[in-house]
């Protein structure tokens, strides 16, 4: 099934991951529940720059004993995208750090109100 | 030159060491920080003036020894050194403002501060796009670590909206880059702007991403509920550099982007100028109904977003001078914003009426002055010469609506601006509290004022234009305010020594018509100064914008450009404002003051816009020589300067501007700032006579305009119970008479015109200030309070007497003469129907006049008015001086309208009138001002002697003669017969009396507050639904940018 | 109810863009761009048989600062955000004891999971794994030992002083990249080295163990504070 390889399945769930993280994001009251939601949302986005970098039959870009080191060889043909591995590297940390924060928020926000309803923290408007 | 790299090494550096270091002492983690701040922007600011110098050429930066695209490279560039060297110095500003509020928060805040602007650094610089995406990642969660320098939870509240609003936009940025380099196999900017990228269907959504995630870091209007709170909570301080600082980094990065979003003049030109002006507009409209200091100026920053995003937009129109726009806008954002939260964070009150405790310290009033006009586009800052260039190159690019666009955002930004400020000058202070003076909180708001004039100088030197301008008046105005602790005989001398040494330099460059404007603004000014005399004490402020009024009309007399005129008529609109808020009750009529002169001024420049289209200089000449829609320019040009004539319409805001301020700066106001925009007509209707185009429908209507003025305003001054205000609607009509004698377009209505702005500078100067001395004495402005005081004050009576027989048009005097000419120039023009109506309006002239001086002076002398004196010396000098000139025209009028005649010729046929000697024909008769003063006076005292042998037995009436048949009124005045003295005229004119334009303008102010106070509702404060706004702003622009083609 | 509405609106409109996305969406089959010239020369270049370590030290070594740099931050926001008053550092956290389970794994695992760490950054040039992942792994270790004893005192200032040396370290290799290398953050100021070997791929392993360090500690900290913040009640 041409449809169905592996860069295409994994593009469709982390759409479907981000698509639930937002559904989280949007509909969730709870704010840690909401920050989870978040964090579903980076994992599809994870999933997708990592998807995007995959080439069909090609190993990891590591160059070792799997990538044929003869004369001959030709990297190139070998290794799958090592930038966007570069990348998810930084999107990983950059989630890390947001949601330690958005968890540190959550304990004062919950100290102030004794609640973790989102709609209860209105005080600035109009 | 040291390399920008060093910015970062510095910063995280030190940053990292201060882990340990900190060991040593906060205070001095705090000073290190700041050091190192100031290394940053030395190294920026290095590079700045190497560009300004000129020798230097933009440098890229490569990092790991790699050129790009394979490793991430830096540009400094000109716009480069431009924006980190105006981020670090506001940032080394701030860190000094918020010192000790670090401090609190530990050693951390300062690292975490210093970081964070030098990850603005690096996404200035940066030309490698998912760098830019760590980096403005940094930026954002710094910032949300540094709103809770704020203590409170409203702080914590405002952080947490802040960072999941950030959070999806740069998840949506992510997903954009991501799809970006999968198409290109790049992720610096330059080759993805090569790789063109939006010509592609594919690669269309990947830019689309790329630039809504852009869009929305400018906190886009609605979806930016999560700024505004983020403005508001956090600490005033740490949101003034969140406003500049970050706003300049959103700007740029969004200038960055839009090249790989294409060429100039594409699409997303478009959509981003539509964002833009919907956030410009949307943001100052709500900003109309807020109540509270700090939410204000949120709105207000968002408000100046959306303009950088809508300049940005409109490049295509703007072409070379896009940054020259955008510096001037930027600058001044910079500087006064900054220097507006910074107040708002020392001052503490919440709502804007709180703020008139700010006026304790009138240091601070001129500080938060400068801010607000600076904000509004007023002279000499930048914006006003950026707003100047950008309407200049729409209007010859033909975007007309997009120059209606800035003009209504800044008209809303003006209402609540000037509100406030109209707050702090002279709103009620009853407030207990009070604020605190620190220096190190106070020193940067004074640096960033010191650099706000200072650029607004630079900006000017900028252009050829520019450097056109007289900066002379205005540099007296700065010595006037450092020397505002002299006593007020010392500056007054200076005042007018300055005036009468800069009116002799300047006279003999001037043709006729401007010498009689001059004359009028400079002599006229320098005799009501001469009134100040009699004022004891300080006058603190009076002097610098007494003469900023002066220098702003000597500004548009001297103006050879179009924009010396715009720049001299915005001094003169800001002078006169201050002078007009002095007045006790003057606070809600200065404002509306302002608001229809800023609407106005728009109106002219918006008019000069269109004007300035196909010339290829700018000069006053272009009046003269309009090519494209005469019609709109012309129009534009005459309804700005009629708001300044308070025609009727926009009329509304004169009675109480002119009726409650002090005694002298009535006639200031009255009989010589009207003149103003008299002078602004005379000169669109001579462009108007030059035309080849068919304008005369334009007159028609202004004739019309010019006669139901005349109607209205003598109608509504009968009605006045307020000695001044009679006088202040009596201008209204007199400038009804003046526009309309001026539209009848031939000779004989010129020389009327221009009698009538003689006449009207000089009898009303002598009402004004008669009046005003009066007022000084018996204290009310009430007629029916006054009465019987011709035996207390015989000189001011002659002055009145002269004063109302100039202004009702009888002979002997000059009044007469512009009575004569006026219905002269009707007959021969043909305009019958005005020229009843007109006629009728000098009817009622009669019955206000007659009013006037009956009320005041006759009848029965007050019982608390036994004690009051002969009105001041220093005010009869210039009185008499003025009837002089009265009795003067009156009686030798060739000597003046003879040469005016000629002047007229040059625009119009000389057939109207001919002089032989002193009698001047016309083609129904003849006439001659000493001939006529003359018969009328024999007349005069051959009446007067017989009634005084007729009435020789009559009566003396006391005060004993009056009974109130055993009743004791409630309301003693009613049975005054000053008080409602025309009741029954009144009964037959009262649908006239209806105050339908005060209805009106009424009901628009409404409709934008009710409008604002409905749209408001969406930002609910709950974090949830702000996160839908930001998706659902997305989604929509995305059905609108790309919808179905794919 | 018009919300639930509007997010399913909202939903369903994402899933048009990404379905537009998927569409248009083409497997590649060639390494095109910048990955094509690491693939090719980032061996030869950086020395490192780890492509995505070359690219994330040094290639991209920027983005990389940026990281630690957020790591920074968020445990310095932390930092003062959770900070105690000097009461409650003094309380105890009270707590219905923890699993014999634990408490014993902890023991025998955590100098295990620390000497993993280090290992895998360390090696981060030529197997998979680096700094942040070995960062990590070692302060999965703090987390464990946490956990075993929620009272557990975490020694702050080893934790400080290694985070302050070695951010400043990797500071100071970047600036030497500058001073005898092609630019800031570049590796190779020390010698290649033999591809393959520990010591090889010139500055990438000290730089990448001073990062490992860094965001060992880092994390450490941001989970001591967490900790800690439960005093507070």
């Amino acid at each position: 099934m041409e449809y169905l390889q592996l860069g295409r399945i994994s593009l469709i769930i982390s759409f479907l991951l981000i698509i639930i993280g937002f559904w989280g994001i949007l509909s969730q009251k709870n704010i840690i529940k909401i920050i989870v939601s978040f964090t579903i949302l980076d994992t599809g986005i994870n999933v997708l720059i990592v998807s995007l970098g995959y080439l069909k039959g090609r190993t990891a870009p590591i160059i070792d004993a799997s990538v044929s080191q003869g004369p001959n060889h030709n990297v190139l043909n070998a290794i799958v995208d090592p930038v966007p591995q570069a990348l998810v590297l930084t999107a990983i940390v950059i989630g890390f750090g947001v949601t330690a924060l958005l968890l540190a928020y959550a304990m004062k926000l919950f100290k102030a109100k004794r609640t973790l309803e989102i709609n209860q923290f209105n005080d600035l408007k109009w | 030159m040291v390399s920008p790299i060093y910015i970062v090494a510095a910063a995280l550096g030190v940053g990292f060491a201060i882990g340990v270091l900190g060991k040593l002492g906060k205070n001095f983690s705090g000073i290190l920080a700041l050091l190192t701040i100031g290394f940053m922007t030395f190294v920026s600011s290095e590079w700045l003036y190497a560009f300004y110098v000129g020798n230097q050429v933009p440098t890229y930066i490569f990092t790991a020894g790699f050129k790009p695209p394979i490793s991430i490279n830096l540009l400094m560039g000109p716009k480069e050194a431009f924006l980190t060297t105006m981020v670090n110095f506001i940032g080394l500003l701030g860190g000094i403002y918020l010192f000790f509020n670090f401090g609190r928060k530990g050693r951390n805040a300062y690292v975490v501060y210093m970081v964070f602007l030098m990850s603005l650094n690096v996404v200035i610089m940066t030309r490698d796009i998912f760098n830019l995406f760590v980096f403005l990642e940094i930026s954002a969660i710094a910032t949300a670590g540094l709103i809770l320098i704020e203590r409170g939870n409203r702080a914590v509240g405002a952080g947490f909206k802040y960072i999941i609003a950030t959070s999806i936009i740069s998840s949506i940025l992510l997903i954009g880059i991501i799809f970006a380099y999968f198409y290109t196999g790049t992720l610096n900017i330059d080759g993805l702007v090569q790789a063109h990228l939006s010509t592609t269907a594919t690669g269309g959504i990947a830019v689309f991403l790329i630039m809504i995630a852009a869009v929305l870091e400018m906190k886009p209007f609605p979806a930016n509920g999560w700024g505004l709170d983020v403005y508001e909570g956090s600490h005033q301080g740490f949101s003034a550099v969140v406003s500049v600082a970050t706003a300049t980094a959103s700007y740029y990065v969004l200038y960055k982007l839009l090249a790989i979003a294409g060429p100039v003049g594409s699409q997303w030109d478009y959509y981003l100028a539509l964002m833009g002006a919907v956030t410009f507009i949307g943001s100052n409209l709500l900003g109309v109904k807020q109540k509270f200091a700090r939410r204000l100026l949120a709105y207000s920053s968002i408000g100046q977003l959306g303009l950088l995003m809508l300049i940005l937009g409109l490049r295509k129109y703007l072409g070379d001078n896009l940054d020259y726009v955008v510096l001037g806008i930027l600058i001044t954002n910079l500087f006064a914003k900054t220097g507006f939260f910074w107040l708002a964070g020392i001052v503490k009150a919440k709502t804007l009426k709180e703020w008139a405790i700010i006026r304790r310290k009138p240091f601070f009033l001129f500080l938060m002055g400068t801010f607000v006009f600076a904000l509004i586009g007023f002279p000499p800052f930048p914006s006003f010469f950026a707003k100047w260039t950008m309407v200049m190159n729409l209007a010859r690019q033909g975007g007309f609506g997009w120059i209606a666009v800035i003009l209504i955002g800044s008209f809303l930004e003006a209402i609540y601006l000037f509100r406030w400020f109209g707050y702090a000058v002279k709103g009620e202070d009853t407030y207990k509290y009070d604020f605190n003076i620190r220096w190190h909180k106070i020193t940067p708001i004074v640096i960033l004022v010191a650099a706000l004039y200072y650029a607004g100088y630079l900006t000017s030197q900028y252009t050829e234009l520019g450097r056109m301008i007289d900066f002379i008046p205005l540099f007296f105005v700065l010595v006037l305010f450092a020397i505002d602790f002299l006593p007020v005989a010392v500056k007054n001398t200076i005042a007018i020594l300055g005036m009468g040494t800069y009116f002799y330099f300047i006279y003999p460059d001037l043709d006729n018509l401007r010498l009689i404007f001059e004359v009028i603004f400079m002599v006229g000014g320098i005799l009501t100064l001469i009134a100040g005399y009699a004022y004891k004490g300080k006058r603190s402020g009076f002097y610098p914008v007494a003469i900023l009024m002066y220098a702003g009309l000597t500004g548009i007399i001297q103006a050879h450009t179009t924009l010396e005129f715009f720049f001299g008529w915005e001094l003169m609109t800001a002078g006169s404002y201050f002078l007009i808020i002095r007045g006790k009750r003057s606070m809600p009529h200065a404002l509306s003051y302002m608001l229809f002169s800023v609407a106005g001024a728009y109106a002219i420049l918006a008019g000069f816009g269109i004007a300035n289209i196909g010339q290829a200089f700018p000069s006053l000449d272009i009046m003269n020589n309009i090519q494209y829609f005469p019609n709109w320019a012309y129009g534009l040009l005459l309804i700005g300067f009629l708001t300044k004539t308070a025609s009727v319409g926009l009329h509304i805001w004169l009675p109480g501007a002119h009726g409650e301020a002090e005694s002298d700066v009535s006639p200031m106001v009255s009989a010589i700032l009207l003149k103003a925009g008299v002078f602004g007509i005379v000169l669109a209707l001579i462009g108007m006579s030059k035309s080849d185009f068919d304008l005369s429908a334009l007159a028609y209507t202004l004739g019309w305009i010019g006669a139901l003025t005349a109607l209205f305003g003598n109608i509504g001054a009968v009605f006045q119970e307020d000695a001044k205000r009679l006088l202040a609607y009596s201008s209204i009509g007199q400038l009804g008479y003046i526009v309309f004698a001026f539209a009848i377009m031939t000779q004989l209505g010129w020389l009327t015109g221009f009698t009538y702005v003689i006449n009207h500078f000089l009898y009303k100067a002598v009402l004004f200030l008669t009046v005003g001395a009066i007022v000084l004495r018996v204290g009310t402005h009430n007629m029916y309070e006054m009465g019987g005081l011709i035996k207390k004050m015989p000189w001011a009576f002659f002055a009145v007497l002269i004063g109302i027989i100039a202004l009702s048009g009888v002979p002997p005097l000059s009044g007469f003469t512009g009575k004569w000419l006026f219905y002269n120039a009707i007959i021969e023009k043909g305009w019958y129907f005005q020229g009843v109506i007109a006629m009728f309006a000098g009817g009622i002239a009669f019955l206000y006049l007659y009013r006037l001086i009956q009320t005041i002076f006759l009848g029965q002398l007050k019982d608390n008015h036994r004690n009051v004196k002969e009105i001041s010396i220093w005010f009869l000098i210039p009185i008499y001086t003025l009837l002089t000139g009265i009795l003067v025209f009156s009686y030798e009028p060739q000597w003046v309208l003879k040469p005016l005649g000629n002047m007229i010729a040059q625009y119009f046929p000389n057939n109207g009138l001919h002089w032989e000697g002193s009698y001047a024909y016309s083609h129904l008769g003849y006439w001659t001002g000493a001939g006529v003063a003359a018969t009328v006076s024999v007349v005069f005292v051959i009446a007067f002697i017989l009634l005084k042998i007729m009435t020789r037995k009559a009566h003396k009436l006391e005060q004993f003669d009056i009974v109130f048949s055993g009743e004791r009124p409630e309301r003693p005045e009613t049975t005054h017969i000053a008080y409602n003295m025309y009741a029954g005229f009144y009964k037959a004119v009262w649908p006239l009396t209806v105050p339908l334009v005060e209805r009106f303008w009424t009901w628009m102010s409404d409709l934008v507050h009710e409008t604002a106070g409905f749209v408001r509702r969406i930002y609910s404060g709950n974090g949830q639904a702000y996160m839908l706004h930001i998706i659902l702003y997305i989604i929509i622009l995305y059905f609108i940018t790309i919808g179905g083609n794919i | 109810m018009v919300r639930n509405f509007l997010i399913g609106l909202v939903l369903a409109s994402i899933g048009f863009i990404f379905f537009n996305l998927y569409n248009t969406y083409e497997p590649k089959t060639e390494l095109n761009g910048i990955a094509a010239h690491y693939a090719a020369k980032g061996a030869e270049e950086i020395g490192a048989a780890n492509i995505v370590t070359a690219i994330v030290v040094t290639y991209r070594g920027f983005d990389t600062m940026g990281e630690v740099t957020i790591l920074f931050l968020t445990a310095s926001i932390i930092g003062f955000f959770l900070k105690l008053s000097k009461k409650d550092e003094a309380k105890k956290i009270i707590h219905h004891g923890t699993s014999e389970l634990l408490i014993t794994s902890a023991q025998i695992l955590v100098p295990i999971i620390f000497l993993f760490g280090v290992y895998v950054f360390m090696n981060g040039h030529l197997t998979p794994g680096g700094g942040f992942q070995g960062g990590a792994i070692i302060a999965s270790g703090v987390a464990l030992l946490i956990m075993a004893n929620p009272n557990r005192q975490i020694n702050h200032h080893a934790i400080l002083w290694i985070e302050s040396i070695s951010g400043v370290s990797f500071v100071i290799l970047g600036l030497l990249g500058i001073f005898l290398a092609g630019g800031f953050l570049d590796n190779r100021f020390l010698s290649l080295g033999t591809f393959g070997d520990l010591f090889s791929a010139g500055a990438i392993p000290l730089i990448y163990s001073f990062i490992g360090l860094k965001v060992g500690a880092e994390i450490s900290n941001i989970l001591n504070k967490y900790q800690k913040s439960q005093k507070e009640s």
